[in-house]
């Protein structure tokens, strides 16, 4: 075992500090704006203490951030040593963390643009103990040959540990990664066409318009406004559309920047997703961790035939932060996503027949909803007269809701395994192992008790906390074989 | 039919229960109270007081009679060689399993009103979920706290 103590590169140091200033950036612009650009450096003038104060505290600020960054990367050095990935760091304050290589869960590395421009990549040690989603370790930037290295002495460790295996062996299998899916133009397109991505933008454009609002002279825009809408409706139509279009077309960017070559691999036990063009990531994924997997199918998808694949799994791992349902396929046709589903874990049936909730049932998905329901149309059609009534639509729309979610309402038990079927809007099957599911709970109503009919939740773990699948109303027989399936396990 | 649990949790709890509706309808009395001096004082409509007074009473008849006893009826739990079992719910009835296996740890908690009636809450944790069994009696509750943690030790599995 090599005992080289390794540094970051030092473009580290420029990335942490940016990361700093970047966080700081916001709260400066909102000063400087609020102040409406008062600013002089005349001496006479009543803005220049303002002046002085404020970029005087930035300036320190900014210096401070560049000079923890040199700091954390002078200091900041790791080697390896029996077995354990070894991290010292800290001037006055030294920190040191042994992590056993048999303990690390994943690598999970990212490229930056910065990262791209020298070849070098951010790399996240975590272990089953991350909390609150932060990695273990993560080394800011070293090159991409110095990332292989820790691969290979972690695989080196953990292949030790097991049996004396042939190092030339192991290194052979970190080549040879089989691609279980690439994501092609097409399904990216209909990805970023079809997101939702177009809500965040369109909120992002209202809280920046906000951050302006003390710059815009509303009083002459008001003025504009009244002519310009004495022009016509027609002009104000156009406006939102041409709003809404760029709106849509920036999301449509946004997500094929971050898909771009979104790539699934697998090797040995694990999962690796890479994907990305401007800051490209990889995200590796141990399959035993993986406790259900979780089919999302809304309306305009399952239409055209669409799904998305989401994993449920278990510990500190994910994309970002607390969020742990890592999507395993964004996008993929249904045939194409049971197939590969299939060659991923040959041991679950991938192609459920389900128990469908009983036809009596029908009225429970939507019996309810009349509670909240019909004192809203109540206040409109009172409120608004004569367009309020519109509101008494809600009503068979509901209905129709109900009866939608009513015919999606399914369960299938196939050995060890059981199969949810539901939809609020979006269609979602959850298949999970019995094993992994942690605790099962029915829920009866006083009037689904007098129709037979009972509710099924099943939770398994995900994340921190965990996921919980819901069939409402199934005959009470299914939900008792369900109950009694899940017993003597 | 699945049979229910057969464990029903100690008739004390339901004097606990009662005694929080009391508190929870004191307190309401004491904004009723406020609301009703807030009436008098700006002389806002008379029909606040009343609805100040049907609130309060209300919750004393809900919360202090009726709603303790069901809950106190429905709820069951039963302890086997390989599962939990737990019924409660006062509109739904909600009936969990949770299998030894699953069980990471079990705690058990005691409020000041609770040691004075000498119970505990028991409170079963999974890796994702907390299944809490209320008012138990404290010996009682300690004997059934060690006999999971025995019963879930036999059992190892991964996550």
């Amino acid at each position: 075992m090599s005992k080289e103590i390794n540094r970051l590169h030092p473009v580290s140091a420029i990335i942490t500090s940016v990361k700093a200033l970047k966080s700081m950036i916001l709260p400066i612009a909102i000063i400087i704006i609020s102040n409406g650009f008062n600013f002089s450096l005349n001496f006479r003038s009543e803005h220049f203490f303002e002046t002085i104060l404020l970029f005087g505290v930035w300036g320190v600020a900014a210096l401070l951030a560049l000079i923890g960054g040199i700091i954390k990367w002078r200091t900041f050095v790791y080697w390896f040593e029996d077995g354990e990935l070894r991290v010292t760091y800290g001037l006055f304050v030294k920190k040191k963390r042994y992590i056993p290589f048999e303990r690390i869960q994943s690598l999970n590395y990212n490229e930056g643009v910065f990262h791209r421009i020298f070849g070098l990549v951010k790399v996240q040690v975590e272990t089953a103990g991350s909390k609150g989603g932060k990695p273990e370790v993560e080394l800011t930037a070293i090159r991409k040959a110095a990332a292989d290295v820790i691969e290979l002495e972690m695989r080196h460790a953990k292949s030790e540990a097991v049996q004396q295996q042939d190092q030339a062996q192991v290194i052979e299998e970190a080549v040879s990664t089989p691609m279980i899916y690439h994501m092609s133009m097409r399904d990216l397109l209909v990805l970023a066409t079809t997101s939702g991505g177009i809500g965040v933008v369109l909120s992002g454009l209202v809280a920046v318009a906000s951050q302006f609002s003390d710059i815009i002279p509303y009083e002459t825009v008001f003025h504009e406004l009244a002519d310009f809408v004495k022009i016509g409706a027609f002009l104000v139509a156009l406006t939102v559309m041409v709003v809404l279009i760029v709106a849509w077309i920036v999301s449509v960017i946004i997500t094929l920047i971050n898909y771009y070559d979104y790539t699934v691999r697998i090797e040995e036990d694990k999962l690796i997703i890479t994907k990305g063009l401007l800051e490209k990531k990889r995200i590796t994924l141990p399959l035993n961790r993986i406790q259900a997997i979780r089919i999302v199918e809304n309306p305009l998808r399952q239409l055209t035939g669409f799904a998305t694949v989401v994993v449920e799994s278990a510990g500190g791992n994910g994309e970002d932060g607390n969020d742990k349902k890592i999507t395993l396929f964004p996008l993929i046709k249904k045939p194409d996503c049971m197939q590969t589903l299939e060659q991923l874990f040959p041991d679950m049936n991938w192609h459920p027949t389900f128990i469908r909730s009983p036809k009596r049932a029908r009225p429970f998905f939507y019996r309810i909803d009349f509670i909240w329901l019909v004192p809203i149309i109540g206040a409109c059609s009172y409120f608004f007269y004569p367009y309020g009534l519109l509101s008494l639509l809600l009503i068979p729309l509901k209905i129709l809701l109900g009866i939608w979610q009513h015919k999606t309402a399914g369960y299938q038990i196939d050995g060890k395994q059981l199969a949810m079927q539901y939809r609020v809007f979006s269609r979602i099957t959850l298949i999970m192992e019995k094993k992994r599911i942690q605790s099962i709970e029915s829920t009866q109503s006083y009037f689904q008790k007098r129709k037979n009919v009972m509710s099924i939740k099943a939770t398994v773990m995900s994340g921190a906390t965990g996921t919980t699948g819901s069939v409402s109303s199934l005959e009470q027989r299914d939900a008792e074989t369900i109950l009694t399936w899940y017993e003597h396990s | 039919m699945r049979a229910q649990p057969i464990h029903q949790i100690s008739r004390k709890g339901l004097t606990v229960w009662r005694f929080y509706g009391v508190i929870q309808t004191l307190v309401l009395l004491i904004v009723a109270g406020l609301v009703s001096y807030g009436t008098y004082y700006f002389e806002w409509p008379s029909f606040i007081f009343f609805i100040a007074g049907a609130v309060v009473v209300l919750s004393a008849i809900l919360s202090i009679f009726i709603f303790p006893k069901i809950r106190w009826e429905r709820w069951r739990y039963e302890v086997r060689e390989h599962e939990i079992e737990v019924q409660h719910g006062l509109f739904v009835v909600k009936r969990t399993l949770i299998p030894m296996v699953r069980v990471q740890h079990v705690d058990t908690t005691q409020g000041p009103i609770l040691k004075k009636y000498d119970l505990g809450n028991i409170s079963i944790s999974t890796a994702a979920t907390v299944h809490t069994i209320p008012a138990l009696v404290m010996d009682e509750a300690d004997v059934l706290r060690a006999r999971i943690s025995d019963l879930a030790r036999v059992a190892e599995d991964d996550v």
